[in-house]
């Protein structure tokens, strides 16, 4: 069916949502590139929840969307309903969720990596990856045999060695009816590269003719919704709802019966879960006093016959599923399609990465999504992203693509992957950002474009939009900091606005600090020329509000990355041993040699490594340059 | 990392003066072979082991003392170190650290022995400091504040006030990451509550500053008052009186001697002054610049009056300065009662004590109230005492950032701009206790929340 060469510059291996970014971006980067997956048809499924987005996970994918990546004009285009989480917070945490057409998101996906020039697509698994002397140089498939490259990503997902639980019992997979992958694991692991265990979950799906819809609470999308990519023009989506219930202390007792049954609590299950995303049968054992979880029923794609039963995530036995739903409002006579299931893979402990995604130890291997630890359809996007331009820069001779904390959410992501190494999957959290008035999903764009489009990722027609929406922002600030305006003029509009007149002047950006006044209160007193410019561009208006009106905080914080910067980027050797350095702790010697931080930015975020540790390396460093001088 | 071209540094490890026994420090690869020509016994040098000889130079004995030699790496330094023990005089400890350079040490730089101990892994960074602070202080006060950073009296009552930021922090952060319908609220919102608490101990801390700076470097006392009032004379009358010296600093100019005495567990560092003049002229001298230097620095300001002088007229102090001024009228001997009544009107009731610095009446009581004054400093209810500056200044910002926070929060602010003030004072923190990881907070919402859908 496919015509398949025998050597390619780069090898993407799994079809997943980071093998999809990684495979466009290093085809359209001009990279010869060849996508390995098990299931054609599987492209882009969404394992779990049908829907991309949420706190943070959104702002994930307008970086995705900034640096040129697919994640964000696909989900626009086949989304079912989009809301804005965060509205009543600051606009800085505003994030964008949508609910998915799971169906169309995969069909979609699958059609532009098929319509990619530089792309070719094997249907097939790998089973093992060749290396000589420390560096990647082919692959082995099951069917199709040995095929060289330069390079090659493992996106493998859930599918490594894949071990599903329903209750007591257990089968291989990769996910429900997919098979599990062997191979890759075991050749890696004899380069030196160590695996671990983790662990998820998903509920059950049933059957929407059996849900009892008045007894649930339909739940919209927002009436004017926001689109995720910057590209988007003339957004107008379905908005289908999704319905929420309630468990109840039956529920709870129904499921407690079965605990006895339970992977999780006989001890079968060994990988490690994620706190943040707890089976149901957790959430009653951890937090035994609260007597009902909120449910929502969400479908799978338009006029679907399948919905996720969202909050239900769970690996009890079939028959404790079904007694369990069917004591919840609305689910009365629930009948499942797809039971809900625990799924145990391997993945590689992200420390034995570079920040380029690269494997310390074996050249031209990148390692991407659930198999560095991560879980999220964003988090891999985004990886994959990440590892595919990286791939392809090597192969160029280029300089890394390298992006810092204070850059993007991505770089959030990646640092603390490898100075954090998770020993739980990963997600990304608002809270591990520090700069997060400066990273935010309305500004990704003027955050990043600038890469996308040095990678030639990003159309120049969205690059230069770009560029004039930061040209405009500049511009108005400098006119408001410029312009003070006579009380006579500027009193009426205060005072329609609520707040206390002016004796003499006002300055226009002292204005628009108060809490009360808008941009749009003052458009009146600035130039038709620049006014009209401000209204045409989509959300301007509040990109000049936020820095405005926070411009103390962002200040603050840009003063903070500027103070960091001083050793943030000062290189360590890789050859460093720091086993021999007295004067820090065992502790910090022992973690320091483990990950063996590329730089001191990076050993400061170890954990187990303190102020004093970086002083004494620095001390060293020092003392070596110094030595050396002399 | 012992390194062994690393040069042999040598130094006085206690205060200098009269008195007792003054230890001298040898540290690096030729400590151990400097110290065997410097030093005879008829015992040889092995490690650990205090031995009694002579110490001599190229003429002849020094004076007779203890040497004892520790191995590396098991010393203060983690080098070869020799301790030379000597008597307490300052003229023997010069010959014998002469004689150590002229085999080949060189003098430490300020604070290098516990550079080296820390550099060799021997202790960490406040540790460090807690040593630096006991060499270098040498009251009994002192030295109980610096043994409680070592053990870490101090680190436990800022994990206290950290664990407490880092609870306010999750609250709110929470309501960042995770959405209502997703997790309830269970803690009510009270952060204003919690800032104010943790700001209110913040504060009781600093307040410890100013007087674990006494207790470390002694209360400053500078004399001031006209030419010819009588200070050098209550000052040498101090020193006879208080006959521990405990140290004499030389002034930096020329302009003021310093002499510290110790009066119970307390220093009093006696400063006499070039004096002040009374008049109207711009102060000219650069003495009195410095007078009025030592004044703002001062704790308690001694102010000599003459009661023999008629001319005396009323001091032009500022308020903080009077505030704190303790007023000496002097040659009490020679002084008529007419004096005594216009001086105690010119100083308009304010405290005073009456002497004369020639006979030493009084000097005592002086001495006495001093002491009085510097227990008055002392905090309540506060076991723990900052003494290093750089924990002062951490908590100060940390403070700071806690007082913004508390405005954003009066202001009705975001969670995440209330946040960004908090992540700042929980950052000060850090720079006494070490770094907080992000995972703390997340654990801390994992832990006390039901999350997740
Ligand atoms: C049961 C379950 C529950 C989950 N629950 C959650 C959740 O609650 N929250 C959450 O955020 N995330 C959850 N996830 C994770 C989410 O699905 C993943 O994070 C995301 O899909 C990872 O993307 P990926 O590209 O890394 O891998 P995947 O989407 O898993 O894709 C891997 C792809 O690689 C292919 N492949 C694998 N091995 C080979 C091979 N050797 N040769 C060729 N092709 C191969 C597979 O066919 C597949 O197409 C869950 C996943 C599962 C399976
Ligand atoms: N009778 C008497 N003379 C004193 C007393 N104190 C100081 N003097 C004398 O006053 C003169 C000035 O003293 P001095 O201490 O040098 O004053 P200073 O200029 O303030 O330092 C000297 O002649 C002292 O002997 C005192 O208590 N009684
Ligand atoms: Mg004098």
């Amino acid at each position: 069916m496919f015509h398949v060469k025998r050597s390619y510059d780069n090898i993407v291996i799994g079809g997943g949502h980071a093998g999809l970014e990684a495979s466009l971006a290093s085809s359209r980067m001009g990279a010869n590139t060849l996508l390995v997956t098990m299931d054609i048809s599987a492209i882009s499924r969404m394992s779990c929840n049908p829907a991309i987005g949420g706190l943070a996970k959104g702002h994930l994918v307008a970086e995705i969307d900034a640096l040129g990546g697919e994640m964000a004009r696909v989900i626009d285009k086949t989304g079912i309903q989009f809301r804005m989480l965060n509205r009543s917070r600051g606009r800085a945490v505003w994030s964008p969720r949508a609910q998915a057409d799971k169906i169309k998101y995969s069909f979609e996906m699958r059609s532009r990596v098929e319509n990619q020039d530089n792309l070719d697509i094997l249907e097939d698994t790998v089973i093992k990856i060749i290396t000589e002397k420390d560096r990647v140089v082919a692959i082995l498939t099951q069917n199709h045999g040995e095929i060289s490259c330069l390079s090659a990503i493992v996106t493998a997902g859930t599918f490594l060695n894949g071990l599903i639980h329903i209750g007591l019992e257990h089968k291989k997979g990769g996910r429900l009816d997919e098979e599990s992958a062997v191979g890759i694991t075991q050749s890696l692991n004899s380069v030196g590269i160590i695996s671990g265990r983790l662990k998820t979950g998903t509920p059950p799906r049933i059957h929407f003719d059996s849900i009892n819809i008045e007894h649930t609470t339909p739940q919209y999308g927002d009436a004017q919704p926001v689109p995720f990519s910057f590209q988007t023009k003339n957004f107008a989506p379905k908005n289908i709802p999704c319905y929420i219930t309630h468990t109840n202390q039956v529920t709870h007792d129904i499921l407690f019966s079965g605990l006895d049954r339970s992977p999780l609590y006989s001890g079968k299950i060994r990988g490690v879960g994620p706190r943040y995303c707890p089976s149901i049968e957790d959430k009653i054992v951890r937090f035994r006093n609260r007597s009902s979880h909120q449910i929502f029923l969400e479908p799978e794609w338009e006029g679907a016959c399948q919905y996720y039963v969202n909050g239900f995530s769970t690996s009890l036995p079939i028959d404790i599923q079904r007694k369990g739903l069917r004591s919840i409002p609305g689910l009365e006579e629930a009948e499942i399609i797809k039971p809900g299931y625990a799924i145990e893979y391997d993945f590689f402990s992200s420390y034995q990465l570079k920040r380029t995604l690269e494997t310390k130890t074996i050249s031209g291997l990148y390692l991407a999504g659930q198999v560095n630890g991560t879980s999220g359809y964003e988090e891999a996007a985004a990886l994959g992203l990440m590892a595919g331009i990286n791939a392809v820069l090597k192969i160029h001779s280029e300089q890394p693509f390298i992006l810092s904390r204070s850059d993007a959410y991505i770089g959030v992501l990646i640092d603390d992957l490898i100075t954090k190494s998770p020993a739980e999957p990963y997600r990304m959290f608002t809270s591990s950002a520090e700069y997060r008035l400066l990273l935010r999903f309305d500004n990704a764009d003027q955050r990043l474009s600038h890469y996308g489009q040095r990678y030639g990722l990003v159309p120049s027609e969205q690059f230069l939009k770009t560029r004039q929406k930061t040209d405009t922002i500049r511009t108005t600030i400098d006119f408001l900091r410029a312009t003070t305006i006579g009380p006579a003029e500027i009193n009426p509009t205060l005072h329609r606005c609520g707040e206390n007149a002016v004796g003499s002047g006002l300055n226009l950006f002292k204005a628009l600090c108060r809490p009360n006044i808008h941009l749009e209160d003052l458009l009146q007193f600035l130039p038709s020329s620049l006014s009209n410019v401000i209204v045409s561009i989509d959300g301007l208006v509040n990109l000049v509000e936020i820095d405005v009106k926070y411009h103390g905080y962002i200040k603050r914080q840009s003063i903070q990355i500027k103070s960091q910067a001083r050793h943030e980027n000062t290189l360590l050797s890789p050859d460093f041993d720091y086993l021999k350095i007295n004067s820090i702790t065992k502790e910090a010697r022992e973690k320091l040699n483990q990950i063996k931080p590329e730089t001191i930015g990076q050993a400061s975020r170890i954990s187990g490594v303190s102020p004093s540790d970086i002083t004494a390396l620095l001390i060293l460093l020092k003392k070596q340059v110094v030595s050396r001088e002399t | 990392m012992t390194n062994s071209d690393s040069l042999t540094i040598v130094a006085i490890a206690t205060p200098r003066g009269y008195g007792g026994i003054a230890l001298i420090r040898l540290s690096g690869p030729k400590a151990l072979s400097i110290a065997k020509r410097l030093f005879v016994s008829n015992q040889n040098l092995s490690p650990r082991r205090a031995v009694f000889g002579n110490l001599i130079d190229d003429s002849g004995t020094i004076d007779t003392g203890v040497v004892t030699y520790f191995k590396a790496p098991s010393s203060y330094t983690g080098e070869d170190v020799v301790e030379i023990s000597i008597h307490g005089n300052p003229y023997l400890c010069d010959l014998v650290i002469s004689a150590c350079k002229k085999l080949g040490a060189v003098s430490a730089g300020p604070g290098e022995f516990t550079q080296r101990a820390f550099l060799n892994g021997k202790m960490d960074l406040s540790q460090a400091e807690g040593v630096a602070d006991i060499t270098y202080s040498s009251s009994r006060a002192a030295q109980s504040a610096s043994m409680d950073l070592l053990r870490g009296a101090l680190g436990t009552e800022i994990k206290k006030i950290k664990a407490a930021l880092i609870n306010t922090i999750t609250v709110l952060e929470l309501e960042l990451d995770f959405q209502e319908d997703e997790i309830d609220f269970i803690s009510a919102r009270d952060t204003l509550g919690a800032v104010s608490v943790i700001i209110s101990t913040i504060d009781r801390l600093l307040k410890t500053y100013d007087w674990g700076k006494i207790i470390r470097e002694g209360m400053r006392c500078p004399i001031i008052g006209a030419p010819n009032s009588g200070k050098s004379s209550l000052f040498n009358a101090f020193l006879q009186e208080e006959r521990v010296i405990v140290s004499s600093l030389p002034g930096t100019t020329r302009d003021y001697i310093e002499e510290t005495i110790r009066v119970d567990n307390y220093q009093i560092r006696l400063v006499d002054t070039a004096g002040l003049r009374n008049t109207n002229n711009e102060i000219e001298s650069r003495g009195m610049q410095k007078t009025k230097s030592l004044m703002r620095d001062g704790n308690i300001l001694l102010y000599v009056i003459d009661l023999s002088d008629p001319r005396e007229t009323m001091p032009k102090l500022t308020p903080s300065e009077l505030k704190k001024t303790c007023f000496i009228l002097n040659k009490a001997d020679i002084a008529k009662p007419a004096h005594l009544q216009n001086a105690i009107k010119l100083i308009g009731n304010r405290r005073y004590f009456i002497c004369s610095a020639l006979n030493h009446t009084g000097v005592r009581e002086i001495a006495t109230a001093l002491i009085t004054e510097i227990e008055k400093l002392s905090p309540e209810n506060c076991p723990i005492i900052i003494t290093r500056e750089r924990h002062k200044d951490a908590l100060f910002y940390t403070n700071l950032n806690l007082k913004r926070s508390v405005n954003s929060i009066r202001r009705g602010a975001a969670p995440e701009i209330i946040s960004i003030d908090l992540r700042e004072a929980l950052g000060y923190l850090d720079v006494i206790l070490g770094k907080t990881e992000n995972d703390d907070i997340l654990n801390n919402i994992f832990n006390n929340f039901c999350i997740g859908k």
